[in-house]
């Protein structure tokens, strides 16, 4: 009998301690990665979607409760916060790209995010989606990290804001060559930028395996909507939601 | 490297800071983004540790967001009643978005080099 209950201790023991939240989720991004680098980087096998899968699916089987989860998990959640003050980095190498464009990819990234909250939120009452979703779709187009920023600010859940971000840049990457091929878009630098609008993380390293100067300005985009947005999204959402 | 991290630490700090007692509606990680920005243009240039820093976070960004996406678990009800309204309104934005922040730019670069 020991034996068995031994197994018992020694899983009671580390479920309890960070180690086994630290360990599936570090594991399942490793696997997320490896399958991603043999799909040949396909973008519908994302890495980050395949992580998010094996750990919920993991946690359900052990009926393990999310909050238990997410006490071991927040050490790594902790650290977007830094890695938010770190895109600080390729807006900073982006801002010369800037000049002499300033006004048209100004203009963009404005009716961009604009049109991004109004179509995502304006779709999604008029098919009737209930308010909690209508407002986690706000951000969406943000890159996660300042997405859920911005959700904590205007009380929505950060949760359904990430799930809702990790699709956008999904989809987005997948969808925007076929938008822009219909659209008839030439150059690389305006191609790259409505990327970055449109499907911030994932679309812009999506654009840096495409062309260079297309990544170039694609995190540009990404940077300078993630700012804008959340300066501009909690006055929007008040403004709407009076 | 802890170079680096000291210095997005410190940024990070200087951020919330701001955040609680200045700019509540802003988060303080973008305060502290905004922060490093303007200092790297004052100082003009990044120095070797920063950059190594701040581009393993880049590298692996996509980890960082998995613990809080997981609580997916606890929307999945939620999320499987509004399915429909929910595939079809990211579908419809992102088309959108990309759309017309492409047809911006083109049309006011196209103005500009005409002027």
């Amino acid at each position: 009998m020991s034996e068995k209950h031994s197994i018992v201790e020694i899983w009671v023991y580390l479920s309890g301690s960070p180690l086994f939240a630290l360990f599936i989720t570090l594991a399942a991004y490793q696997i997320g990665l490896t399958i991603y680098k043999h799909s040949k980087q396909n973008p519908l096998v994302n890495p980050v979607a395949i992580a998010i899968l094996i750990v919920a699916s993991t946690i359900q089987f052990i009926d393990m409760p999310y909050s238990t989860y997410f006490e071991g998990a927040q050490f790594i959640h902790f650290l977007l916060g830094s890695a938010t003050v770190s895109l600080a980095i390729p807006i900073y190498r982006g801002l010369n790209s800037l000049k002499g464009r300033s006004i048209p990819l100004l203009a963009s990234l404005c009716t961009g995010g604009l049109v991004s909250i109004i179509s995502a939120v304006g779709i999604a009452t008029l098919l009737g989606a209930d308010s909690s979703i209508t407002g986690a779709m706000y951000p969406k187009s943000v890159t996660a990290p300042i997405a859920m920023g911005i959700a904590e600010r205007i009380n929505v859940s950060p949760t359904l804001t990430a799930i809702f971000a990790v699709c956008t840049g999904i989809l987005g990457a997948i969808l925007a060559p076929f938008v822009l091929n219909a659209l008839g878009m030439k150059a690389w630098w305006q191609r790259g930028f409505a990327i970055g609008i449109g499907a911030h993380g994932i679309g812009t390293s999506r654009a840096f395996s495409i062309h260079p100067e297309a990544g170039t300005y694609a995190s540009l985009a990404m940077g300078m909507n993630g700012v804008i947005s959340a300066v501009a999204i909690p006055i929007i959402y008040h403004v709407l939601n009076l | 490297m802890i170079y680096g991290l000291v210095q997005i630490l410190l940024f990070q700090s200087l951020g919330e800071l701001v955040s609680k007692f200045l700019l509540p509606t802003l988060p303080g990680p973008v305060i502290g983004l905004v922060l490093l920005v303007i200092w790297l243009v004052i100082r003009k240039g990044i120095n070797t540790e920063l950059a190594m820093v701040a581009d393993t976070f880049s590298q692996y960004l996509g980890l960082l967001f998995v613990p809080a996406a997981v609580g997916v678990v606890l929307f999945l009800p939620q999320l499987k009643a509004n399915a429909l309204a929910i595939i079809t309104a990211l579908v419809g934005s992102i088309i959108l978005t990309i759309g017309s922040s492409a047809v911006v730019v083109r049309l006011l670069s196209k103005k500009a080099s005409d002027e």
